[in-house]
């Protein structure tokens, strides 16, 4: 006859709480391997992390991406110049016309107009790329504060971003993939009552920064969980290559826009904010005053804008008037040329950088003399700092890898290229 | 006295042989000097005016394709007068040219094209309307004329002169209304009449075979050899999505120069026409396994007595097949061999390329015989010894000479890329792929031996004919060590003296038309 607690287990499976030993009964001592994504909501795009924790704590994580390769490089050395575009606005598909803006720089470099493109397109893409900086920022935040439970916050930004994708889409014809700037220029001009639409649009956008920043700044469970979450030291980020809003929390006073200016920002007046810890709510912080210079940089535009052609007057890149191609030979040929063999650009190479949403968002081309680039590498943010994201989940809980994860603000299509 | 020049063309010294013009020296070093009407394998006219050149110590410009380098001679192809004479020109050539580029056949690979990019680029600064000539005009029975897109070149009559010997195009008319046209009651029907389309740097001349058929800059080119006739002219098949478009002449100074016959440009729809696509066993379709087992079983009776089998090569297949077929048939101690091939066609001999044997490899698998000490008969001699055969293994669907009532009777074993001849007769019909769609060497009349490469994928269960037969060997029991047709190359040089130099190309990877930029 064995015993009553061997006889349960044999009847029952199992045994009771009060039947286990001392040493059963404490959690398991060994490390355990949790898999986060690369199917989960708060994984932005799709990436893995496998986490090896200690109960609740994170002892190491180790982050897997690449499950939105599209082979944008190597795809872009099949396609001609212009047909890039398309590519790049699924780099960083929450801001597409700045990647559009970037590659659009890359190639005037190479060809030796750099800088020459007509003042209006300038103006343009400023504007554009702006917009595109606010949907970035908007979504980043709204979706972290969601994150953590502030669905208000979520759906008053995502109302703004959505005021803005309608804007970008008079301009464009399309919500998100607008690709919209082209070699020399942008490809039409901004629709008639612009100006009225994008002013009417910032001053219900102040409104709801104001009303988001009510709801956040002083919220005790927000500033709980940013606050001292996914610190990283100014050294730290400068040794790993940071850029953009997550090194500007940091304290590294760097911004492509005003230290290696492009396009019209010298003639633009902007402040770019400086964190001090460097943790998640600095990165938050940092990010809502960038909206507001945002739309700072916007009001000044609109302003200023000239009006004048926007595109450049040089057969090599702008395709003819469709009148002309209609009817002319010389036109017909160079329309078909450019479409067929692309915008045929001189042997050489050229980097050129942007200040993305994520931050500095890099082009380099290797060009052969035809219509497609020999080589294109994209330097992107996102990459960068997703590398950083081990070290920066390192020792904090389960539950803080959703703000982290937020706040690096990885996008799928950026990172994975 | 030395037989080089040396000379400086925009800085690059250059040496090249008396008597080079200054175009071709310039491409040695790079520079390539635009042209309408010089083609190299054409006499000189210098009447297109596009190659303008400026040469130091002479006041007015020269055309390059006419100006014969001298000693130290000192010429500019980019200063401020020859740039401008070649924008000018191309102004003047564009004036009554119609707007055509999106219906045009030529449009990507068309030379005006690439030049007005190049040279020009500028809008068009003419108000008056274009003069208009007949966009449609039958020249003869592969080629239609537009004559507007027309930009009197001559490439075409010269052609015409040189390839074929016959003058049958020519100007008429004078100034803006200067127009091509065939002599009177004359058709452009010469035997080389689609080299015209070739040559011609617009869209003026198109074959009525390719024409509104297929966009250039879509296909894939492949090089390969033509088998239309034992010359092998070497060619590019232009293909895509695994069929090919059209067959266009790659030059070869030893074999056919730029040029090739009109009757090998069609050689390519026979890929399309009565295909063996699946193995067959008594005429119903089969898996490849079970149809090499019965092929084996069939066969296997008569091994022990192989005088009563037969084998006949093919001229029509490359030499890999041929070898491995032969091969074989000395493993097995076969009583008879045979070489079929097509009838020859006396009236095809022309002294240019057109040869009588239309067998691409007619040399290739005497070669092959000989070397392996198999003494062969022609095929046509089949019919006497008909009565001593049980069993026939032939490669090709070519079978002169076998009366369809004595086949019938036979084991016949068919290696074959058709279903057609004595295929539909076989007891067992294995699908081989045809020459496009398989790597292999053919041996032309003179004894080149040549390498066609794959341009696409074979039919259906089609696989290269020296697999074939190396599957039927290990289903009887004789082993032939080869995967790849290379394999069955090294092997072949090694036993054949006249080819133990060779050596086995690379494969050539489809080159893409669309990223070859203009090829003009």
């Amino acid at each position: 006859m064995p015993d009553q607690s061997t006889l349960k287990q044999l009847v029952l499976g199992r045994k009771d709480v009060q039947d286990l030993s001392d040493e059963e009964h404490a959690l398991p001592p060994d490390l355990m391997t949790v898999n986060m994504g690369p199917s989960h909501p708060a994984m932005h795009g799709t990436v893995r992390i496998v986490l090896t924790v200690d109960g609740e704590k994170i002892v190491k994580g180790d982050v897997q991406p690449g499950y939105l390769h599209r082979c944008f490089e190597k795809e872009s050395e099949h396609a001609t110049y212009t047909q890039v575009f398309p590519y790049t606005d699924r780099l960083n598909y929450v801001s597409p016309m700045i990647n559009n803006c970037g590659w659009a720089m890359a190639v005037e470099k190479v060809l030796g107009i750099y800088g020459k493109v007509p003042k209006r397109a300038e103006y343009i893409r400023v504007i554009v790329s702006e917009m595109s900086r606010m949907t970035d920022h908007l979504t980043c935040i709204g979706a972290s504060a969601m994150e953590l439970g502030a669905f208000t916050a979520f759906l008053y930004f995502l109302k703004a971003r959505e005021w803005l994708y309608e804007l970008l889409e008079t301009v464009s014809g399309a919500r998100l993939t607008h690709s919209y700037v082209r070699v020399g220029g942008v490809s039409k001009d901004l629709p008639a009552g612009f100006d009225a639409s994008l002013t009417n649009c910032l001053e219900r956008i102040d409104g709801v920064i104001a009303e988001v920043e009510g709801l956040l700044n002083n919220n005790k469970i927000f500033y709980d969980r940013m606050s001292g979450i996914g610190a990283m030291t100014k050294a730290d980020a400068i040794a790993s290559g940071c850029v953009g809003p997550i090194a500007r929390a940091c304290g590294v006073d760097y911004d492509v826009r005003r230290d290696y200016p492009y396009s019209v920002y010298p003639e633009l007046e902007f402040d770019v904010p400086v964190g001090t810890s460097g943790d998640c709510l600095d990165r938050y912080l940092v990010r809502v005053e960038e909206l507001k210079q945002c739309i700072r940089i916007l009001r000044q535009c609109l302003k200023q804008i000239p009006a004048g052609p926007i595109m450049i007057d040089d057969h090599r890149v702008a395709l003819p008037p469709k009148t002309d191609a209609y009817n002319t030979i010389e036109s017909m040929i160079r329309h078909f040329k450019h479409i067929m063999d692309g915008i045929r650009v001189p042997a050489g190479e050229a980097y050129a950088f942007v200040e993305g949403g994520n931050g500095e968002l890099g082009f380099f081309i290797v060009a052969d003399g035809t219509g497609r680039p020999y080589k294109a590498y994209c330097r992107s943010p996102s990459f960068v700092h997703l590398s950083t994201s081990e070290q920066l989940i390192k020792g904090h809980l389960i539950a803080d890898v959703v703000p982290i994860f937020g706040m690096i603000n990885m996008i799928g299509g950026e990172c994975d290229k | 006295m030395s037989d080089q020049v040396t000379l400086t063309i925009d800085g690059h010294q250059v040496s090249v042989p008396k008597g080079t013009n200054v175009l071709e020296a310039a491409k040695l070093v790079g520079i390539d000097i635009s042209a309408f009407c010089y083609h190299p394998g054409l006499p000189v006219v210098a009447q297109c005016r596009q190659c303008l050149v400026s040469v130091e110590k002479n006041p007015k410009l020269q055309p390059s394709c006419q100006q014969t380098c001298g000693e130290g001679m000192v010429v500019h192809t980019t200063d401020a007068q020859s740039t401008l004479a070649r924008k000018q020109q191309l102004e003047f050539t564009l004036v009554n040219h119609p707007i055509d580029c999106p219906i045009c056949d030529k449009a990507g690979e068309c030379t005006l094209q690439k030049l007005y990019f190049d040279h020009d680029n500028a809008n068009s600064r003419v108000d008056t309307p274009k003069v208009h000539k007949a966009k449609v005009v039958d020249l003869g029975p592969h080629i239609v004329l537009d004559q507007e897109r027309c930009i009197l070149c001559s490439r075409c009559i010269r052609v015409c002169d040189e390839v074929a010997g016959q003058h049958q195009l020519e100007f008429a008319h004078r100034g803006d209304h200067e127009l091509l046209t065939t002599a009177p009651g004359e058709q452009l029907d010469n035997a080389y009449s689609l080299n015209t389309v070739d040559v011609c740097p617009v869209g003026a001349l198109t074959a009525k075979d390719y024409r509104f058929t297929m966009r250039a800059w879509e296909l894939d080119a492949t090089p390969s050899v033509c088998t239309g006739c034992s010359t092998g002219c070497n060619i590019e098949i232009h293909h895509k999505n695994g069929r090919a478009w059209r067959l266009i002449p790659r030059h070869n100074a030893d074999v056919n120069k730029y040029w090739m016959c009109d009757e090998g440009r069609f050689t390519y729809h026979d890929l399309r026409v009565e295909r063996l696509a699946s193995a067959t066993v008594d005429g119903l379709p089969a898996g490849w396994d079970r149809a090499i087992a019965q092929a084996a079983k069939r066969l296997g009776v008569f091994l022990k007595d192989p005088a009563q089998i037969g084998v006949v090569l093919s001229a029509v297949h490359n030499n890999e097949d041929n070898f491995a077929l032969a091969r074989l048939a000395r493993e097995w101690k076969v009583g008879h061999v045979f070489v079929a091939g097509k009838p020859p066609v006396p009236a095809r001999a022309d002294g240019r390329l057109k040869t009588a044997d239309v067998n691409p490899n007619t040399a290739g698998v005497k070669a092959i015989a000989e070397a392996l000490g198999l003494s062969t008969r022609p095929a046509y001699e089949l019919e006497g010894t008909l009565g001593s055969l049980r069993a026939l293994v032939t490669l090709g669907d070519v079978l002169p000479g076998a009366p369809t009532g004595k086949l019938k009777e036979l084991e016949l074993i068919s290696i074959s890329a058709h279903e057609r001849g004595a295929v539909p007769h076989a007891k067992v019909a294995l699908p081989s792929a045809a020459w496009a769609e398989c790597a292999g060497t053919i041996t032309n009349a003179k004894g080149m031996v040549q390498r066609q490469h794959a341009a696409f994928a074979p039919p259906g269960q089609a696989i290269a004919g020296w697999e074939a037969v190396v599957r039927l060997a290990h289903a009887t029991g004789v082993k032939l060590p080869w995967v790849h047709a290379r394999d069955v190359f090294k092997e072949m040089i090694g036993q054949v003296p006249a080819w133990k130099d060779l050596t086995w190309p690379r494969e050539a990877r489809p080159l893409a038309l669309r990223f070859a930029g203009s090829r003009g």
